[in-house]
């Protein structure tokens, strides 16, 4: 008899490869996508609603809730950093998609994280490919929430690389530093995949070309909304390509054997001029002082990616449907 | 009264006596030897790369500073003097540093590695020539405008000398020839805490100051050092050497050597100060990235120096916007940097 398939929750922004990583996760059989829930980042919070209300309609499963997350990071900040110019103003590549028929549910995105994770304890996955605002904000209002989620896997850090957002930060983490180093410390079953592991996850012109020669509704989709994608990644990085991060974080949550991880404690900073950089002890040095790093709960890292294996596996799922 | 300090080529080395003020270590015999200042907090393995030093004719030294780091400014000093002396080249000015980082309070001192009186515990004799009457900042700024273009620093410890000289002359950035720093981990983990390097640490602000200051940097991380060791066998190699300084260097040595098994499992000593100072004559031996490098002074990761790889174009300003490139050292050839020290360790 087939293993049950994992619940999970995706906490999302989308964002171009947002949209990519909930049809891949709608395709996946391993998983049963159990909620969306929103925040800001590649969009504000509003429009990442809007933006899962409508994937889940282009899916033809409205039958999934969407609940609206936080519009603020945790210390109340206003002045959030939204990535407009790598996923278009709508942050769908600039289509301008009929708004949504559907509306989130009432529940905030943490209320529904703390039920759902204690609807099934130890059973829930989170998926978190924006700033981690809504689960800290869970962390913090249920003390149980970290020990009743199943796992987070979430996409955030750049572990001994250099940031995207500036040379010591990473988009996620930097959009809510505060929140990050809540998740991390927190003694939940964490898994963060950095961007030194999404690097390495190109999908290349060559892929796109052979993903809009398919039918898939989702392929089909998909081609339209991806050219703002490619000139970012163009403009910014001089690749003929883009890096699969919320595709990849999300085929470590349906297989976790596609990655390698090492295990540590992870502790983000929060001010200054390297705010959001994420520094990994996985207690390879003894240091004589009592640190930050010291007695904290560990996280799971990702270290290296079979990069064909998942760009291969997102193309399929992608085609068939 | 001048001397002959005699060195192992027999090369006669000619010091201008005058312990009134900062004397000049002149050459008659080659006026092109490269000039040097060392900025140290000796410090066991800062020893070995003075002594190093002292036995490199090519290099004319024209004085130590002293910094707090492996021992308090104070004590750092009366090594130095001590180091001087114990090498027949007392001629040679020391010039005290701060005795705090810019922001001020008690500096962080590594007796734990480098034994409380900052060698190892082998209690050197004492001292006859005095210190210089000029603070460290002071001796920089009057030997770099003395030579503009010509002076090369290497600095072992905590920068805020480097950072005081910069602050007292504007001009003082440009006229070095080159600096070379023994300081940070890049995309590596600390010695201090998981994101810190001791030098770095031990003045954040001074460190992040020299980096931007628009200096020739080239600046050796610990990535880079905790790669060249001297293992047990190199230590007894060494100590059986007829080496000018192998005996007292040995001696050192074990107390460092001692904190190394407890503190990284190594059988060995991390060859830290020696391979900047490798880096400093011998560059070829190592490869560098080129970017921006800054240093965050506040919150967990206080003493963390973060490289601009160039990897990304930025479409925004950020921190590392518009400040100019350092010469990071990238990969370093282990067994040439190695060969070169016991080369000279080990020169009688």
């Amino acid at each position: 008899m087939a293993a049950q398939p994992k619940k999970i929750i995706i906490d999302t922004d989308p964002g171009i490869d947002d949209a990519m990583a909930i049809f891949v996760a709608l395709r996946s059989p391993e998983v049963e996508v159990i909620g969306l829930t929103t925040i800001y980042g590649n969009v504000y919070t509003t429009l990442a609603t809007r933006n899962a209300l409508h994937l889940l309609e282009v899916a033809g499963r409205t039958d999934i809730p969407v609940a609206e997350g936080s519009h603020v990071s945790i210390t109340n900040g206003t002045k959030l950093r939204i990535a407009g110019f790598v996923h278009g103003a709508d942050g769908l590549g600039n289509q301008n998609f009929p708004p949504p028929k559907g509306k989130p549910i009432e529940q905030s995105a943490a209320d529904f994280l703390i039920e759902q994770a204690k609807l099934y304890p130890g059973k829930v996955t989170v998926v978190a490919l924006g700033p981690l605002t809504n689960i800290a904000l869970a962390i913090q209002r249920d003390p149980a929430f970290a020990k009743n989620i199943g796992q987070i896997v979430l996409l955030g850090g750049a572990f001994l690389v250099n940031g995207n957002v500036n040379p010591a930060s990473e988009a996620n983490i930097f959009g809510d530093p505060d929140s990050a180093d809540i998740v991390f410390t927190s003694g939940a079953d964490v898994v963060a995949v950095g961007i030194n592991v999404t690097h390495q996850v190109v999908f290349t012109d060559a892929d796109r070309e052979k993903l809009s020669r398919s039918d898939g509704k989702f392929a089909q989709y998909l081609c339209k909304i991806l050219d703002v994608y490619f000139s970012y990644h163009h403009d910014a990085y001089n690749i003929k390509g883009v890096y699969l991060h919320d595709p990849a974080t999300m085929l470590a949550a349906v297989d976790p054997s596609l990655m390698t991880y090492t295990e540590g404690v992870v502790r983000v900073q929060t001010s200054g001029i390297t705010k959001g950089l994420t520094i990994l002890y996985n207690k390879q040095k003894r240091f004589g002082e009592v640190t930050e790093w010291t007695d904290k709960p560990t996280v799971k890292v990702a270290v290296t990616a079979d990069a064909p294996a998942l760009v291969k596996l997102v193309m399929e799922r992608l085609m068939d449907s | 009264m001048d001397y002959v300090m005699a060195n192992g080529d027999g090369e006669g080395v000619v010091v201008v006596d005058d312990s009134r003020t900062d004397a000049v270590f002149r050459s008659h015999a080659n006026s092109h030897r490269d000039k040097l200042i060392i900025d140290t907090d000796p410090g066991i393995d800062d020893t070995m790369a003075i002594f190093m030093a002292f036995q490199s004719p090519e290099l004319e030294i024209l004085g130590l500073t002293t910094i707090f780091g492996n021992t308090s400014t104070e004590n750092a000093t009366y090594n130095a003097l001590r180091l001087c002396e114990f090498a027949g080249c007392s001629g040679i000015p020391v010039a005290e540093g701060s005795a705090a980082p810019l922001k001020g309070g008690i500096p962080r001192v590594a007796d734990f590695v480098h034994g409380s009186d900052g060698v190892g515990n082998t209690y050197l004799p004492p001292a006859k020539a005095k210190k210089s009457e000029k603070s460290a900042s002071e001796f920089l700024v009057e030997k770099v405008s003395e030579y503009p273009g010509e002076v090369s620093i290497l600095a072992l410890g905590p920068l805020t000398n480097l950072a005081l000289a910069i602050k007292r002359d504007s001009s003082f950035a440009s006229k070095v020839k080159r600096l070379v720093i023994l300081g940070g981990a890049f995309f590596a983990l600390g010695n201090v805490n998981p994101a810190a390097e001791a030098n770095i640490y031990g003045d954040p602000e001074a460190a992040d100051v020299v980096f931007t200051s628009g200096a020739n940097i080239a600046v050796v991380g610990i990535n880079i050092t905790t790669q060249v060791m001297f293992t047990d066998d190199d230590l007894l190699e060494l100590k059986q050497s007829k080496g000018k300084y192998s005996k007292i260097i040995s001696e050192m040595c074990e107390f460092y050597r001692d904190w190394h098994v407890k503190s990284d499992g190594v059988h060995g000593v991390f060859l830290h100060d020696p391979v900047s100072f490798v880096a400093l004559v011998r560059p070829d031996l190592f490869t560098y990235k080129k970017g921006v490098v800054r240093v965050e002074t506040q919150g967990i990761c206080t003493g963390h120096t973060l490289l601009d790889q160039g990897l990304k174009k930025w479409n925004s300003s950020n921190p590392w916007t518009e400040y100019s490139p350092v010469s990071v050292a990238w990969t370093v050839n282990v067994k040439g940097v190695l060969d070169y020290i016991r080369k000279l360790l080990m020169k009688p």
